[in-house]
């Protein structure tokens, strides 16, 4: 079933919006959800399309409501519960 | 490889089931007839990868479409990659 | 929302869980911020200037580097190795008759290995969801006009190969040196979101 990251063709986003002198990561907490992902995908413990799809399962709401990064730590968080590595409650907010 | 690679200049058609899950080949190019362009190696299918199955490499393409043949309208191509089983041409 | 309250909220979260890891094992002491440092000075769009600039100068390179650009990289001194595996690298030219333009439709796929992170604006559903149905009025909002007999190709970036625009040496540039000539090339011209 199409999911809601599948927007090639869609109408109705908001205008595209160029940030100027963009910093590569604008909070401190996207660089380590960042490493924390490449750190994870290389021991193993998930792969990048088990990544890619543990996003794409997120809620709709959920997912645009997200900025990118908070969509990678929603899925990462996903995934260490479905894997046995972490509770949901040691991760929930 | 047990499964022949489709060569450049071939028209092929990709699949329109709507699979359960994920899937990289995108919805608008879903059900649409283009041309392989190149073969760009061998992967295991990311759709069976991210399901947790340990599968075979298999032929990945750059596929060419028309974007009226996708959108009904528009003058310029749209290449999508994709793997052999989001195929089913020749068309 | 507060911004602030929420940005300290996941931040917070986020160290909960780097700390669970390490505690199981799962992340060595020190390794997520080694692996910020190694990105920090891993990829940049200067790495696809460079590229650019060998190839208007050096026409067996650009030869090579259309047919195979992972094979021709260590000729500039770079790769497309440092991420997460070694993935190929296809390079399409700009030319009289195409103009090309990238993206990923279903995620944010971009050579980050040689390039960096991609822009904000590149990852939005806003440009995603309409370029690759109307790639001209989306160029002409970064300004960039394509004669109207000018083919435009769009690449998404959709499976494991990654994509870089070589575009068109600009007119007038007969005069400059390759290092000129690099410092002429952008981050969005090798997206294909400028002519340069």
């Amino acid at each position: 079933m199409s999911r809601i990251n599948d927007v090639g063709g869609m109408t109705g986003f908001p205008a595209i919006v160029e940030e100027p002198d963009e910093p590569r990561f604008h909070e401190d907490w996207e660089a380590h959800v960042f490493a924390l992902n490449g750190a994870l995908i290389k021991r193993g413990i998930y792969n990048l399309d088990e990544f890619r799809d543990a996003q794409e399962r997120l809620p709709v709401a959920e997912f645009l409501g997200s900025s990118y990064y908070e969509r990678w730590f929603a899925a990462i968080t996903t995934l260490l519960a479905e894997k046995g590595v972490l509770a949901r409650e040691e991760t929930a907010p | 490889m047990t499964r022949a690679a489709f060569a450049p200049g071939t028209r092929v058609r990709t699949r329109a089931a709507d699979r359960d899950g994920h899937s990289r080949l995108p919805r608008y190019a879903r059900g649409a007839t283009g041309t392989v362009v190149e073969v760009a190696g061998h992967h295991p299918l990311a759709d069976d990868r991210a399901r947790g199955l340990d599968v075979a490499p298999q032929p990945v393409y750059h596929v060419r479409f028309r974007a009226a043949d996708l959108f009904g309208a528009g003058e310029h191509t749209v290449t999508v990659e994709l793997w052999h089983d989001h195929l089913e041409g020749p068309a | 929302m507060s911004g602030e309250h929420h940005s300290s909220d996941i931040s917070a979260r986020v160290r909960r869980v780097e700390a669970l890891l390490e505690e199981r094992g799962l992340l060595g002491p020190g390794e997520i911020d080694q692996r910020i440092d190694e990105f920090a000075a891993g990829g940049t769009p200067a790495n696809g200037a460079r590229v650019v600039a060998r190839a208007w100068v050096d026409p067996g390179f650009r030869a090579r580097l259309l047919d195979d650009a992972n094979a021709v990289l260590p000729e500039v001194g770079l790769s497309m190795a440092g991420g997460l595996q070694e993935q190929r690298l296809k390079v399409v030219a700009n030319t009289d008759d195409v103009h090309n333009v990238l993206v990923c439709t279903l995620c944010s796929c971009y050579p980050i290995a040689l390039l960096g992170p991609s822009p904000s604006w590149y990852k939005s559903e806003a440009y995603r969801s309409r370029v690759v149905r109307d790639p001209r009025s989306v160029l002409a909002e970064f300004g960039v006009t394509v004669p109207p007999d000018t083919g435009i190709a769009v690449w998404d970036a959709s499976a494991e190969s990654r994509y870089m625009v070589l575009p068109r040496r600009p007119a007038g540039t007969d005069d400059l040196d390759e290092a000129e000539l690099t410092a002429l090339v952008t981050r969005r011209g090798l997206i294909g979101t400028a002519l340069v």
